[in-house]
């Protein structure tokens, strides 16, 4: 084969058994990220590695990090509320977060982002992928890698859920899946709770709808024979995951946890999202976001926090608190992220406007290291001064933590796509 | 740094045709052309080509090719049951000659010239296409109306739009220009030489960008400076002034190659309010550069790139996959798997004035083309070897149209004259776009998604815009005979008879459901709908 010329496709003469046998007899790991690789089930789940999953709470509108993560209590940009010591010594974060304060010492805290994008479009856009796209190249994001890279063809839970329930942004931060296609487009949760077209209709009856479906398989099992092609074992592969997701409606429907768990979110509406996601992760959903809008403080940013991050705060706390408990702290990570942050400034309708130069975001599981801090701001907050963090390499620290080798490529014909722009290294001391 | 010639013209050139006596020449009819070379090339590896395909397969492979849709019941069985030798001949001609074709090739070159458009949306590009390929235009014809169109020419602005969606951005509409027009991707060479391919260099990116650079959006309506310039900041080494470039290497000698001076932009902007004050075009160029561009890229020597990328796509569209994959990657490191076949296709469509129902009439006649897509042994033959015909998945209109015919009620397509059976045609394709806008549009290594399935199966579209009570479902309640209601229904979806087993199956089905005929009914033109043997152009 020539080694220039990698053919993602059915058409390259590739054993795919003894290609897995010979590198494993090679001592090698088997890595084959040619798209291909999707219609072969058995290839896939040769090749699944540890199963990490992610929870994503996407601050949507870009939560200010003056009054979370990285406070400056006492400078002119400071605003009103005060920081308080948490249990990492040398870390204070904002007074609007006592629970999370106690629980710093799990919690991996980047404060050196700058990421140079201030629009909430593109921004949004480029914290989903860690990259901008290209001319002609659409990339896919976060949510749809981790799908493809922990997930299993023949999964009977979705791959990629994200809720977004709030109006506000939601056009401008869409999942995903780019080059990886429709198997790893996410279920879009916008209007409530559960999934679009995971309930049989009531105009079918339950056995009707189990031998309807019986019926088609059994119309095609004639029509496969002798022929071969990707994307007719994907389209088997979609209607055979279809009643194993049907199955999956419970994991959306929080009334299957006790009272005590439920009150223990909370009842608003983030917290309950943020425990179906644990319900949906637990299950092995590999990625799913929360949204929770809209940040976008431009004006009485104080108030907007005020009421705001003490929900961020306890929906938070409590996610971590469960998956730990639930003895899934080292397979899931939960990620705080956003578009971008607020100016350290403060505008004459005491708001604080889009700034992407100097702000914060988290990392909490997984092989994220509980306790670590990476980058320092200015006494104001204007500038990163120490340990800059661009969002290429903030997406190949993720990447790492969850054991996802960063540099593999992706093959879109014959062209190799490594998972993050070339030269960005993750950042060793965050990852356990 | 010389620059290096393109290996891909040289290793053309360097081509030795396998001088056999019967080797196509100009006069060779190109399906003859094209079966010369593809048996060639299976007969070299030493496999045997799969069987042609049945008449039922071919006219419905045909039908879906052609014009985006299955064929009527009525369509198919005439086609299967006509004695004539030449029947394949004449349905080909009548499919070429409908109006179905220049719907369907234009929806297939609208997601080829729009693909974030997904091919789902139909706005002024959409409706140019389609008048241009009913009117037969040559692909060198589109392609000057698409990079030169003239604004002021109301039948001309769906042209425009190619040029408008992406003006802003320069390195976009270079590169859509590189991929659309010559398959070559050069996105690549923009921040460094292609690390694979010797051919692509930045030179070549900002080369291309500098034909481009001058066409810009004045309020609304393009417009093309007479001067201006692309520096460009190599890897290595100091800025470099870009000359225009083509792919193939040849440079432009280009006295208008500058900066624009404070003053020549002011007077621009003069220029430019004043002629919207007159509702005029913006004021052109002495020089312009696109049309350069276009002029140069048509010259004898230049002109491969442009003839082999459309006879590249016009092979993909068919065959469903190149000469040479993926389609934007011509180039030296990436040679076509049949070199003279590609270099003859080229030549013989560059020789008839890019005409493209020359090319698609010969293409759809091949032997090559109505092979069967079942393999009878386990050792399929390479993709690449075209021994076997590929399933190539339906695009949404291709789907949703379908969908729709499969449910009517035959009847509605008999009977009636050409003209008005294209009206109904066309009246379900306009029907099923809403429907279509939910479906993926295909890509070369396609994957059905989960969230197509769960559609089908508990969404309530289906059921209610194509399963209906008063199509093929009210003929098929109408019938006693339980056997002929599940016949009429499998020939109305999949165009042939039932097998035995099927049609026990079905009966079986059905009559486990006395108690509510209609539903089972339902069920069972679902079940055939979701099947993979509707999904697929097999």
């Amino acid at each position: 084969m020539n080694p220039k010329f990698f053919c993602g496709s059915a058409a390259h003469r590739l054993n795919r058994r003894g290609f897995l046998g010979a590198a494993a007899a090679a001592g090698v790991a088997a890595d084959m990220t040619g798209l291909s690789v999707l219609g072969s089930p058995a290839l896939a789940a040769d090749l699944r590695r540890t199963n990490k999953r992610v929870i994503l709470l996407w601050l949507a509108g870009g939560a200010s990090q003056l009054e979370t993560f990285d406070p400056k209590p006492g400078a002119t940009t400071g605003g009103p509320f005060r920081a308080i010591q948490t249990d990492v010594p040398g870390t204070q974060i904002s007074e609007l977060m006592p629970k999370m304060a106690t629980r710093m010492k799990d919690v991996c805290l980047v404060r050196g982002l700058n990421t140079r994008n201030g629009d909430h479009g593109s921004g949004a856009k480029l914290m989903m992928r860690g990259r901008r796209d290209e001319a002609n190249l659409r990339y896919p994001d976060l949510g749809a890698v981790v799908a493809r890279e922990m997930g299993r063809p023949d999964s009977q839970v979705p791959d990629y859920v994200t809720f977004y329930t709030q109006t506000e942004g939601r056009g401008m931060a869409p999942g995903d899946s780019g080059f990886l296609g429709a198997r790893y487009a996410p279920m879009e949760l916008t209007t409530n709770n559960t999934p679009e077209f995971i309930r049989r209709l009531d105009s079918i009856s339950e056995t009707d709808h189990r031998e309807r479906a019986e019926l088609r398989d059994m119309l095609g099992r004639d029509f496969v024979r002798g022929r071969t092609s990707d994307t007719l074992g994907s389209h088997a592969e979609a209607y055979g995951r279809v009643r194993g997701i049907m199955g999956s409606e419970r994991l959306f429907d929080v009334s299957q946890e006790s009272q005590a768990t439920r009150d223990k979110y909370g009842p608003t509406q983030f917290g309950q999202q943020a425990l179906i996601a644990r319900r949906l992760v637990e299950a092995g959903v590999p990625f799913v976001r929360v949204a929770r809008a809209w940040w976008d403080s431009h004006g009485q940013n104080f108030e907007t926090h005020q009421e705001m991050v003490p929900e961020l705060d306890h929906v938070m706390a409590t996610l971590i608190d469960d998956l730990k408990e639930r003895g899934l702290r080292d397979d899931v990570m939960v990620i705080t992220l956003a578009e971008f942050g607020r100016t350290p400034g403060i505008n004459a309708s005491l708001g604080r406007d889009h700034f992407a130069a100097a702000w914060s975001m988290t990392m909490t599981g997984a092989n994220a290291k509980g306790g670590a801090v990476w980058g320092r701001t200015d006494p104001r907050g204007n500038t990163v001064t120490h340990e800059e963090v661009n969002a290429a390499n903030l997406f190949a620290t993720i990447y790492a933590a969850l054991g996802i080798n960063p540099h593999k490529n992706y093959y879109v014909g014959s062209r190799p796509i490594p998972l993050v722009d070339p030269g960005a290294d993750p950042i060793a001391a965050l990852i356990k | 740094m010389p620059l290096r010639p393109t290996f891909a013209l040289a290793a053309l050139a360097a081509l030795s045709g396998s001088a056999r006596a019967d080797s196509p020449t100009a006069a060779t009819p190109v399906h003859t052309a094209i079966d010369h070379y593809v048996d060639d090339a299976i007969k070299a590896a030493g496999v045997a080509p799969a069987p042609q395909a049945d008449d039922a397969t071919f006219v419905r492979r045909l039908t879906l090719d052609l014009v985006g849709r299955i064929p009527t019941p009525a369509e198919a069985s005439a086609y299967v049951k006509a004695a004539d030798a030449d029947k394949r001949a004449k349905l080909v001609d009548r499919l070429l000659a409908s109006p179905g074709f220049a719907r369907h090739q234009a929806a297939q070159f609208e997601a080829m010239l729009n693909p974030e458009g997904g091919g789902r949306r139909s706005g002024a590009l959409g409706e140019y296409l389609r008048t241009a390929l009913a009117a037969g235009k040559s692909w060198e014809r589109m392609y000057r109306e698409l990079m030169l169109p003239d604004e002021a020419d109301a039948t001309m602005k769906g042209a425009a739009d190619f040029l408008k969606s992406r003006v802003t951005d320069t390195d976009k509409l270079t590169n859509d220009v590189s991929v659309s027009f010559f398959g070559v991707n050069v996105s690549c060479a923009q921040c460094h030489d292609h690390p694979l391919v010797k051919d692509w260099t930045q030179d070549h990116f900002y080369g291309m960008k500098a034909f481009l650079v001058r066409t810009y959006d004045a309020g609304g309506s393009l417009a093309e400076r007479g001067f201006g310039q692309v520096k460009y900041k190599a890897n290595k080494g100091p800025e470099k002034l870009a000359p225009m470039m083509f792919l193939t290497g040849a440079k432009l000698d280009d006295a208008t190659a500058r900066e624009m001076t404070k003053d020549e932009q002011k007077k621009e902007k003069e220029l430019i309010e004043q002629a919207k004050k007159d509702k005029k075009a913006p004021p052109r160029p002495a020089f312009s550069a696109r049309a350069k561009l276009v002029e140069v890229s048509l010259k004898e020597g230049n002109a491969d790139f442009f003839s082999r990328s459309v006879v590249n796509r016009m092979w993909h569209r068919y065959f469903g996959s190149g000469l040479v994959n993926p389609l934007d990657q011509m180039h030296s490191e990436n040679p076509p798997s049949h070199p003279e076949l590609l270099a003859w296709l080229a030549k013989d469509t560059a020789s008839h004035g890019y005409d493209l129902k020359r090319l698609i009439r010969g293409i759809v006649m091949s032997q090559a083309y109505s092979r069967s897509s079942r393999y009878p042994t386990e050792a399929t033959p390479d993709r690449k070897l075209f021994a076997v015909a590929q399933l190539k998945p339906f695009t949404p209109l291709q789907l949703s149209t379908s969908l729709k015919i499969a449910a009517a009620d035959p009847a509605q397509f008999e009977g009636k004259k050409a003209g008005d059976l294209e009206k109904t045609l066309e009246q379900l394709e306009s029907s099923g776009r809403g429907f279509a806008s939910l479906i993926a549009v295909p890509t070369d290594n396609f994957q059905v998604g989960v969230g197509e399935a769960l559609l089908f199966t508990n969404g309530d579209r289906v059921a209610k815009e194509f399963l209906t009570d008063n199509g093929v479902l009210a003929r098929a309640k109408g019938l006693t005979d339980k056997k002929a209601a599940v016949a009429l229904l499998v020939r109305s979806a999949y165009g042939r008879e039932p097998t035995a087993a099927e049609s026990t199956a079905l009966v079986a089905y059905v009559e486990n459901r006395a108690d509510r005929l209609p539903e089972a009914y339902r069920q069972v033109l679902w079940a055939l709908v979701t099947g993979p043997e509707f999904r697929f152009v097999y």
